[in-house]
């Protein structure tokens, strides 16, 4: 089961995510996916918000920031995952190389896709960033392009698609599990 | 006219070929820096246009609306950029808030109206 979620930011992405993820393991193990590579004390305290929002969830935390396919090493195939975001993995693919990396969309698209093939349940968090009048420079450009085309990926291979709007849920795709 | 409007990226070009045909050669994109052709079967980047009619102080509606048997049977598509935060730069600002004002004019003209969502079309209309 893979399930994509988008929409703004602190709408309640991660509440809904949570719950699906933890209800999909079904007792089972259940994982989360840290992606979110601290640089200041700004992202230490969004960390900080989300390891207490997680507390007693029983989810145990993979921290990976990149090659996702390795969180395999530290956890079960038959687990439930929760992915919180891809918005940060492939900021770190891009961007944390020293050159920027302008084929790693594609690289982050496939690898997802097979991290979803290769476990029980998948749940994976985006932010949608692309209905504003910005003009940016090429970097940014590249980077709103090349998230948009793993979403797209993503939302193609998933069973559900959820965008999240102040709380509410607009089933894109599938059927949002009760 | 059946308008196919998304964010960006969202893969409403893959939707018009799809559902519509629409091959590259049918396709006008707009620009900033000139006037709308109607001449092709479709008409993509509409937002492009209103930017052009805001630096030109021209009416995009108006235009449009003067054209209106070239493009009644077209399809348009349009970009969302009236979401996010209002811009500090004038013609930015005015460019936002005029494509939200033709979008929901052309929407009103139109057969149909499809939102896509990280490539996944919602009829609207």
């Amino acid at each position: 089961m893979t399930v994509f979620i988008s929409g703004g930011c602190k709408n309640g992405k991660s509440m809904l995510a949570q719950r699906l993820a933890r209800d999909f393991a079904d007792n089972g193990e259940l994982y989360y996916v840290a992606t979110m590579i601290p640089h200041d004390d700004e992202d230490e305290a969004r960390i900080k918000k989300h390891i207490a929002d997680r507390d007693g969830w029983g989810f145990k935390t993979i921290e990976r920031g990149r090659d996702i396919c390795r969180c395999l090493e530290e956890g079960t195939p038959e687990g439930s995952y929760l992915l919180d975001s891809v918005t940060a993995l492939l900021s770190n693919e891009m961007f944390s190389g020293g050159e920027t990396d302008f084929s790693s969309p594609e690289r982050v698209a496939c690898e997802l896709c097979r991290f979803a093939g290769s476990v029980k349940a998948l749940v994976l968090v985006s932010d949608f960033i692309y209905a504003d009048a910005g003009r940016y420079d090429e970097f940014t450009e590249s980077y709103r392009r090349g998230l948009a085309h793993i979403d797209r990926e993503l939302a193609r291979i998933s069973d559900v698609v959820v965008e999240v709007c102040a709380g509410n849920y607009i089933v894109h795709k599938g059927v949002l599990p009760a | 006219m059946e308008l196919i409007i998304g964010g960006a990226y969202q893969g409403k070009t893959g939707y018009a070929a799809e559902k519509f045909g629409i091959t590259e050669e049918d396709t006008y994109i707009c620009s900033e820096n000139e006037m709308v052709s109607f001449d092709k079967p479709c008409i993509d980047h509409v937002e492009e246009f209103v930017l052009y009619c805001v630096k030109n102080e021209m009416s995009a509606r108006e235009i449009f609306e003067k054209n209106r048997e070239k493009w009644g049977s077209s399809v348009i598509m349009c970009r969302e950029i009236f979401s996010g935060v209002v811009p500090v730069d004038t013609v930015e600002r005015l460019w936002r808030e005029e494509t939200g004002r033709v979008l929901t004019w052309l929407s009103s003209e139109a057969g149909s109206v499809t939102r896509l969502f990280c490539g996944i079309p919602q009829r609207l209309k």
